[in-house]
């Protein structure tokens, strides 16, 4: 196995478990007043506390040897461009970013766990792994959720489930996906039959930042819809075991029949990327994510040696726009927004001439 | 305080009576203007003569003003019908006709929940009925300002309440 089919890393980018819970003895969120949408955030925040040993999250990870720091996020008062940021880096919903309602985020320092407070529901915590880690993601967040159900009423009916203010979320609350990358099924005009494909079994297909975005730049989020009559397990294993193998398998043969059949046109699309990130002065996002995408199927596939797959995953967040205008205090309008997106990406590839 | 601008079902002028109606087990919603509203036999409190008011004392069940609502936090069926989200806990109980069908064909058919239940006993369960209650109870009181009443609930509600981390010992 090459360095970058390694956790199936040419394909999936990332993989995240979801789990959606309620306290007892308070209203939904939309139907909560403010003070006791308050006293839900110091509820749960209170139950949490402020470190990952308290979440039954430390311990797990290589090189930390003590158990880091919970961040508490309050967003009513965090600056807009601050907001954008967190989304942009997957740790809230676009929803959760906007409005004034007191609701937090608790964050790990490494990001790869997090919890929003008044979203939809009472809590929405995630899970974040690079690659496909579904089975340790899984393991985290049942800990998680073992941890705060040792000290929070979870809204739960005998019928139903854990209870959510959308019915349709009802059950296990549980949400298992993957972001992955399918340059090549888009190429060869595949993408339609693997969303069908995802329809029959349940699974919703969504763009790079979840619901109700387009797939810029051909990255699909694929989670279960099903959270009734199944067991998290049960899901997990489908997921892990048949879901996405299945839709690796299928990218990385659309990948060698281009390689076999349209060399010509592949290495054109991916040396035509990374020519335009290495030159390019003016970088708009929906261009930078194209060319990312094609020059990311070129590493993948060993055209481009010297690209690593880490610097283009970065790169995908990095050149969005919070991000950049976080880096450089100095961006005012678009163009200087295109001017800032250009040199970053240059920086990192290598720039030209 | 004043509802929303609505135009009657059958002129420009604004609905006075917002009803949720069920007609041969579907749920339609009527809006009317008090002119139609009376021509529908339908008569406004304090325009009626007592009689009328009387007959319609008879009719109370067959239709609800705004929809049925949720005994525990007030949501109505419109509420829920316009934002697809439930308001509590409760609404589920409430809005059960409803909800059961909008839950299995969202979720293929299935009916029952069959993973992981709440770490926490029945006694748990019960604890967080009473919670729900007397966080009903609370709000009544400051609603009607009787802060010594609401106090003495508050404090039994922060009884109840989990307790931070480290009291019961960090696992």
């Amino acid at each position: 196995m090459t360095d970058a089919t390694a956790g199936d890393r040419d394909v999936v980018m990332s993989c995240r478990v979801r789990l959606a819970r309620n306290v007892a003895g308070f209203p939904f969120v939309g139907r909560a007043t403010h003070p006791q949408r308050r006293e839900v955030l110091e509820t749960i925040r209170a139950a949490a506390g402020n470190d990952e040993a308290s979440i039954g999250l430390a311990g797990g990870r290589v090189g930390a040897d003590a158990a880091e720091r919970l961040a508490w996020i309050e967003l009513a008062s965090l600056p807009k461009r601050d907001r954008q940021l967190l989304w942009e880096r997957h740790l809230i919903s676009r929803q959760f970013a906007e409005g004034d309602s007191p609701r937090a985020v608790a964050i790990t320092p490494d990001e790869r766990f997090s919890m929003m407070v008044n979203e939809e529901d009472h809590l929405r915590l995630q899970v974040l792994r690079q690659g496909n880690q579904l089975r340790e993601a899984f393991d985290a967040a049942m800990r998680v959720e073992a941890a705060l159900s040792s000290r929070l009423d979870f809204s739960f009916h005998e019928r139903w489930g854990y209870l959510t203010a959308c019915p349709t979320n009802v059950g296990c609350g549980i949400r298992i996906g993957v972001m992955v990358h399918l340059r090549a099924l888009r190429v060869t005009n595949e993408i339609e039959r693997v969303k069908r494909a995802a329809k029959e079994l349940h699974l919703a297909v969504r763009g790079f930042h979840g619901e109700g975005t387009d797939a810029a730049g051909d990255w699909f989020q694929i989670s279960n819809q099903r959270t009734l009559g199944v067991t998290e397990s049960g899901l997990l294993e489908e997921f892990a075991g048949r879901i996405v193998p299945a839709v690796v398998a299928y990218e990385r043969e659309a990948r060698r029949v281009l390689l076999d059949k349209q060399r010509t046109l592949l290495e054109d699309r991916v040396f035509r990327g990374i020519s335009l990130l290495r030159s390019a002065r003016l970088l708009g996002l929906d261009e930078a994510m194209k060319q990312l995408s094609s020059v990311r199927l070129g590493a993948c596939m060993g055209l481009l040696p010297d690209v690593s797959l880490d610097t283009l995953n970065r790169l995908t967040i990095q050149l969005q726009s919070a991000h950049l205008r976080a880096q450089d205090q100095s961006i005012e309008g678009d163009d200087d927004e295109r001017a800032a997106r250009a040199r970053v990406a240059r920086a990192a590839l290598g720039e030209w001439p | 305080m004043a509802a929303p601008f609505r135009p009657c079902d059958h002129c420009p002028k604004p609905a006075v009576v917002h009803n949720t109606v069920i007609v041969d087990g579907k749920v339609t919603e009527l809006h009317l203007c008090e002119e139609h509203a009376a021509a529908a036999g339908i008569q406004l409190p304090g325009h009626a003569p007592i009689h009328q008011l009387l007959g319609q004392l008879a009719q109370v069940g067959a239709v609800r003003p705004r929809g049925p609502a949720c005994p525990e936090c007030g949501h109505t069926f419109n509420d829920f019908k316009s934002t697809g989200l439930l308001g509590c806990a409760a609404c589920y109980q409430a809005f059960t006709s409803t909800v059961a069908p909008v839950i299995e064909r969202a979720q293929g058919g299935a009916t029952e929940h069959v993973g992981r239940t709440p770490a926490r006993s029945d006694d748990s369960r019960q604890r967080a009925a009473l919670l729900q209650q007397l966080v009903r109870e609370l709000e009544q009181a400051v609603a009607a300002e009787q802060y010594e009443r609401a106090a003495q609930l508050r404090d039994r509600i922060q009884e109840l309440r989990p307790a931070a981390p480290g009291a019961e010992g960090v696992r």
